[in-house]
């Protein structure tokens, strides 16, 4: 009988160390607390470089899609004989520099998605500090590009800021502050998932003829408490749309898009 | 999360948040103490769902065999019962001096339930005990229903507490989206708490895995008892035992997957990125380690039926066969277990010339993957189908029909499986991920109208020889052993990932983990603690089937009855 027993403890034991030692054989990946962002005004390019890799590869989690090449584009390798990122980002859209196409890119993923990829990145302005945005898009420049990343981009605090705009006069907000609702909409990125007037995704509501479900109280509280109502067919939508307009917007600026919207009836 | 409510709480968890371990640390001790109470829990739930089941077969099929095997399941269920309560107190324990301010907030928001959860597992105790000690003074007649009735009663309250239970952590994964890190907990209604994204795939998913992970320990401890039996007739009756609880955890293992894509889909829509961190984050390797443990599993539990052909009489014809099952089971093991959505930098990347590996790449993907672990289900059908034949030549007119409908059943599903297979690699990934659906149909369509039909064919069937149990091979036994400590190991392996998806959190975007231990360890770390804690359970479980066969002798009888003994005929 202790022969049998012998055998038992010998199969069960030799089972779980085989188990254990396969898993302790193959790369192994820990996730990390996501650590606070320090750059100085001194900042050089090569340490925003160094920075945004570790960004990227870490707190970021770009390679789960990027590093792969078939969820997303393939940052660091050939894309379609384009180079890598650094290397094509400023052909990407006429008239963008490659910084302003990667923050933009970063800020509202939805605005240019490459074709034959699914919308399915996260606002990542949303996900990291400002800090964190500028040091990946100075990574990603340095794949095969120039690195024009440099500390003057990078905001002292609020929002992560378009590149080469400034605060407006009217204080800090969205498009320099401009309170033209179109530019608005396009800079705050709601086309990326709403319709309004034939441009846009259909991902949430078409806003064509918001006016007519919500009046202007509605459509305010909508903006700054994107969670204070949700449309009826997307509520399992609910929580992707940005918490954070109420601190992006100036008033000026929150007033002229709820009027905006709330005439489109 | 603003930058502001993490300051907020990171500031606040300075005074008492959390609790030491001495030498394994705090989240060791806790995570001990969670998966060694969810696998006895696990273990307490499962048993009764077919215990209750083989009751009622020989209840309605007059087989007084199933009645025996009944009790004997539930004999090993009352000491179990007592592990499940202390591990769970020890987990309270743990939780309350440990993370004393995540424990806090979960009991301002989950209060109610507690209360009524503890209540429930009072009286799912009792009817235990009732089930139990009445069954030989409630024996016959509509005594016996009224027995029958409480097996069904223990099963509702067990599955209640389970229930109760799986909303606490689903809450920790998925709280609803209007909770935010400023949402006092007092003001979050219960009842939408409960109700939140991943609750119901949980409780089907763990429902399913119970009665697999039960079936899985059942067959280990027959095994056990076949080895260590003195005459033909208890090996006989283990052997039997042995047979049974792994049929059951092979046929609900063949369901679970469809109830992990259900679960994984609402991790999808509820947060895009918690399932890519899950799928192809940094947990993207632990799929690997599953497929190779479910590998094991088809495996094993094929290997068991194929030598158990052995003590079947005309089994032989069919024997043949199994070298071409195994070739579809290993090739479908290979592909299912081949790398593909992996993090690689930049310089693993130029070490693989470009993003995919040049021919692992195409093996590596969805429609492969689904492709193969579909026709492995179909192939572990098959073995079954040919065991159940195997003493049997039906004698119904239609029987060569009857075969014949079976074998184009199976060769369409096959064909449906491989179609959309291979169509995947020409469609874009979004009509891709609808194929496994028309796969996944055709594969239950065929396992349901083949059942369907054998049944019918099998009707009065000739024997060609009663099946001889207790004459397998002792290598047969430990194959079930190996099955049972892969299920366990399986189950935490899962654990892991599906709280290790909620990170540095405790409660997802509301609750952060401030401890020194927030950052989620590597899939190295936590296989040591899940074989830790399977190890511990085992041992555990081993003593309290000890402690079992202590207090009575097995139930087994010694044949002379019908159909006892070494004279079990049907399967």
């Amino acid at each position: 009988m202790w022969a049998t027993n012998l055998k038992v403890v010998g199969v069960v034991l030799g089972t779980l160390a085989l188990y254990t030692l396969i898993a302790n054989k193959i790369p192994q990946v820990q996730s990390e607390v996501p650590q606070t962002l320090t750059l100085g005004a001194n900042v050089t390019p090569e340490q925003l470089v160094a920075a945004g890799e570790k960004v990227f590869n870490g707190i970021g989690g770009c390679p789960t899609c990027h590093g792969l090449g078939t969820r997303a584009p393939n940052l660091l390798t050939d894309e379609k004989g384009e180079g890598p990122i650094g290397a094509r980002c400023g052909k990407r859209e006429p008239g963008k520099s490659c910084k302003q196409y990667l923050f933009e890119s970063l800020d509202q993923p939805g605005a240019y998605v490459v074709k034959g990829y699914q919308p399915i990145m996260p606002v990542m302005t949303k996900q990291l500090s400002p800090q964190q945005i500028w040091a990946v898009i100075a990574f990603l420049e340095s794949q095969g590009g120039t690195v024009d990343v440099t500390a003057s981009d990078i905001p002292a605090e609020g929002g992560a800021g378009a590149p080469g705009v400034s605060p407006g006069p009217t204080g800090p907000g969205l498009a320099g502050g401009s309170t033209d609702p179109k530019v608005i909409i396009q800079a705050a990125g709601c086309l990326a998932c709403h319709k309004l007037d034939g441009q846009g995704q259909v991902i949430a509501p078409d806003l064509t003829h918001v006016g007519s479900r919500r009046n202007a109280e509605s459509i305010r509280k909508k903006i700054l408490d994107p969670t204070s109502s949700i449309a009826k067919g997307y509520e399992k939508l609910a929580g992707i749309m940005p918490k954070t307009f109420g601190t992006m917007l100036n008033a000026a600026q929150l007033e002229a898009l709820v009027q905006y919207l709330a005439a489109h009836k | 999360m603003s930058d502001v409510s993490l300051l907020v709480q990171a500031a606040a968890d300075t005074t008492r948040a959390y609790g030491e371990f001495p030498l394994i640390g705090a989240r060791a001790a806790v995570w001990i103490a969670a998966e060694v109470h969810l696998m006895f829990a696990a273990f307490v739930l499962g048993v009764p769902m077919f215990a209750v089941v083989t009751e009622a077969i020989g209840i309605f099929g007059g087989d007084e065999r199933y009645d025996r095997l009944s009790k004997e399941f539930t004999r090993l269920l009352l000491v179990a019962y007592s592990a499940t309560a202390i591990w769970g107190a020890i987990l309270v324990f743990f939780l309350a001096t440990l993370y004393p301010r995540f424990w806090a907030y979960l009991t301002a928001v989950f209060g109610p339930s507690m209360w009524a959860y503890a209540m429930l597992f009072f009286v799912e105790s009792f009817t235990l005990y009732l089930y139990y000690y009445g069954w030989d003074r409630w024996k016959q007649g509509r005594a016996k229903l009224g027995h029958w009735t409480l097996g069904i009663l223990l099963n509702v309250w067990g599955t209640i507490v389970m229930f109760i239970a799986n909303s606490w952590l689903t809450y920790m994964m998925s709280p609803p989206r209007d909770i935010t890190p400023t949402t006092d907990p007092a003001t979050i209604k219960l009842w939408h708490a409960i109700a939140n994204a991943t609750w119901m795939p949980i409780n089907v998913h763990r429902l399913i895995a119970n009665v697999v992970f039960g079936g899985a320990i059942v067959g280990a401890y027959a095994s056990y008892r076949f080895l260590a039996a003195r005459t033909a007739e208890e090996r006989a009756h283990y052997d039997w035992m042995g047979y049974v609880g792994n049929f059951i955890a092979m046929s609900a293992l063949i369901v679970l997957p469809f109830a992990g894509y259900w679960l994984g889909r609402e991790i999808y829509q509820y947060d895009q990125s918690m399932g890519i961190t899950m799928m192809g984050g940094f947990m993207s390797w632990l799929w690997v380690i599953q497929a190779f443990l479910i590998a094991v599993l088809f495996l094993t539990g094929n290997y068991y039926l194929w030598i158990g052909m052995g003590r079947i009489p005309g089994a032989e014809r069919f024997r043949p066969y199994t070298k071409w099952l195994l070739v579809i089971l290993v090739l479908g093991a290979i592909v299912w277990g081949t790398p593909h959505t992996m993090i690689a930098d930049s310089k693993e990347l130029a070490a693989m010339g470009g993003s995919h590996h040049p021919f692992l790449g195409a093996l590596g993907v969805m429609s492969a993957k689904n492709t193969a672990v579909n026709l492995m289900i179909l192939t572990t059908f098959l073995s079954f189908l040919l065991y159940r034949r195997a003493n049997k030549r039906p004698v119904v007119p239609w029987a060569r029909t009857g075969t014949l409908i079976q074998g184009a059943m199976f060769a369409l599903a096959a064909g449906i499986v491989l179609f959309y297979g291979i169509r995947g690699y020409f469609v874009e990934a979004i009509v891709r991920i609808g194929f496994s659906v028309y796969q996944v149909l055709a594969v239950l369509g065929c396992i349901l109208c083949v059942t369907v039909i054998d049944i019918l064919m099998g009707r009065g069937a000739q024997s060609l020889g009663v099946i001889k149990w207790g004459q397998m091979p002792p290598r047969s036994q430990y194959a079930l052993f190996i099955l049972a400590v892969t299920f366990t190991w399986l189950m935490g392996l899962m654990g892991f990932a599906r709280s290790g998806i909620r990170q540095y959190w405790h409660v997802w975007q509301v609750v952060q983990d401030t401890s020194k231990y927030a950052a989620t360890p590597a899939l190295g770390y936590a296989s040591k603690m899940i074989s830790v804690c399977v190890l511990i359970f085992l041992c555990l479980v081993s003593f309290v089937f000890w402690l079992g066969g202590l207090a009575e002798k097995s139930t087994f009888v010694a044949s002379g009855g019908r159909g006892g003994g070494a004279q079990h005929v049907g399967h």
